[in-house]
């Protein structure tokens, strides 16, 4: 199956408000802004860092096939540069994709797999309460009142609430 | 802060953990035994009357006075924690975050939410969420042999080792939380560990050991999504778990049985067993 595509204007690689750390040739990206962790695969690094607001994704191409010595169309790396884009790592909106004939998604995984890959793999950061020990609902409910072990512990579910003795009739209830 | 400040404290009592210092007072000295119970462990008397947060415990109860109950206070700086009728309630609050803000606040060390045990000279650690079986695989890690580190933190510091943050086990059962006391686990280690292994295992009664080892990449933002001063100091969170994840495998999946996974582990570890990339 295909579809068509255009890719958009050549886009620049963010470089401010982020903390770039490497390790094992993948490319770790911390985003200060949006606080979220991003892992790019080594391909999708390079694509990232050569993203310098003229080359098109076609040049992009053609110095990727270069460098690996395999082919590489410009459908692949749109695919980074797009994937790139939606983890907030380029200046500007998303790219589009309009206009030429683009691979099947299987058909583009098994090109990307030949370059080793061009995973973006991204999380949200936890603040200090998400990171640290809570107790369910459900647990918190199941404590009979008076219970010591109800001592206020955060809930998991329920942000902002505690695990609390008080106000809350036979069990323990999550409360503010 | 100043309104507080003035109102009478009977005593009080500095500590640093983890090189957080922490001020607590109170209006009823009695009470001041049951919160250095509670304390971080690792708490050391301070030198200085000087602290990084002041934790203020102004405990109510009846009023002889009149026929009134008054609440228990509890406050950070001029945070208030908690106002409750239940005392426990308000010094379980205190325990919680005096543990927290240490793990976000210590200086030169990244807390990550995990369970640590100690393995001939390495360390194994096992982060997760609440409920993912944590605190159960390390008590069985540790009747397989394994030297109790905590069930709670990772303290990872700049050169990727694990120091030992030994609160009492915490093993839930029966709808409660039994705590054990880690000298009832053999006792908890004291010196640094290399982390050689680290294992996000999620329990799952049906689940079959076949653990997958991610990339080194994929690995930090495992450990990422569990530690506590990630937004906060991204920049000394991110060095220290790429340094862990480039010395030591990283492997996630479902385990059933503690038993079973602990002696899996533990082989891993030895390296008798292979894991799937």
């Amino acid at each position: 199956m295909t579809r068509k595509v255009t890719w958009a204007p050549p886009r620049r690689a963010r470089r401010s408000d982020l903390v770039v750390e490497e390790v094992g040739g993948e490319t770790l990206v911390y985003d200060l802004e949006r606080h979220r962790a991003h892992c790019l695969s080594a391909t999708a690094a390079w694509v990232w860092r050569h993203c310098d607001g003229k080359s098109t994704a076609a040049e992009l191409a053609r110095r990727l096939s270069r460098k690996t010595g395999r082919e590489v169309g410009e459908d692949v790396v749109g695919v980074a540069l797009h994937r790139l884009a939606r983890a907030r790592l380029l200046d500007g909106a998303a790219p589009a994709a309009e206009g030429r004939t683009l691979a099947s998604r299987r058909e583009l995984l098994r090109k990307a797999a030949l370059i080793g890959g061009l995973s973006v793999l991204s999380i949200a950061a936890p603040s200090a309460g998400q990171a640290a020990t809570c107790i369910t609902r459900a647990a918190c409910e199941a404590l009979v009142n008076g219970n010591p072990t109800c001592a206020g512990q955060p809930c998991c579910d329920v942000a902002g609430k505690f695990c609390r003795s008080q106000g809350c009739g036979q069990t323990c209830c999550c409360h503010v | 802060m100043e309104k507080l400040d003035r109102l009478g404290w009977a005593d009080g009592l500095n500590v640093v953990a983890y090189g957080v210092r922490i001020g607590v007072r109170t209006n009823r000295p009695e009470v001041l035994e049951r919160v250095a119970a509670l304390l971080p462990p690792g708490s050391r008397p301070a030198a200085g009357p000087v602290s990084d947060r002041i934790v203020s415990v102004l405990v109510g109860g009846p009023d002889p006075g009149r026929n009134v109950r008054r609440f228990h206070l509890l406050y950070s700086d001029a945070l208030m924690l908690a106002r409750t009728h239940d005392l426990e309630e308000a010094l379980g609050r205190l325990a919680d975050h005096l543990q927290l803000y240490v793990a976000e606040a210590a200086p030169r060390r990244v807390f990550v939410h995990a369970g640590v045990v100690g393995w001939r000279g390495r360390a194994i650690v096992l982060p997760g969420v609440s409920y993912s079986g944590k605190s159960t695989l390390v008590a069985a890690l540790v009747a397989a042999g394994a030297t109790y580190y905590s069930d709670e933190y990772a303290v990872l510091d700049g050169r990727g080792r694990v120091h030992p943050f030994p609160r009492a086990l915490q093993s839930r059962a029966h709808g409660g939380t039994r705590s054990i006391d880690p000298e009832a686990l053999g006792g908890a280690g004291t010196d640094p560990l290399p982390v050689r292994l680290v294992a996000a295992l999620r329990y799952s009664p049906r689940a079959r050991w076949r653990p997958r080892r991610l990339t080194a990449g994929a690995g930090v933002l495992e450990m990422l999504a569990h530690a506590v001063p990630a937004r906060g100091r991204p920049r000394e969170v991110l060095a220290t778990l790429r340094r862990v994840a480039s010395v030591a495998p990283v492997i996630t999946g479902g385990r059933a049985e503690a038993a079973e996974a602990a002696q899996r582990l533990l082989a891993t570890l030895d390296g008798a067993v292979g894991v799937t990339r």
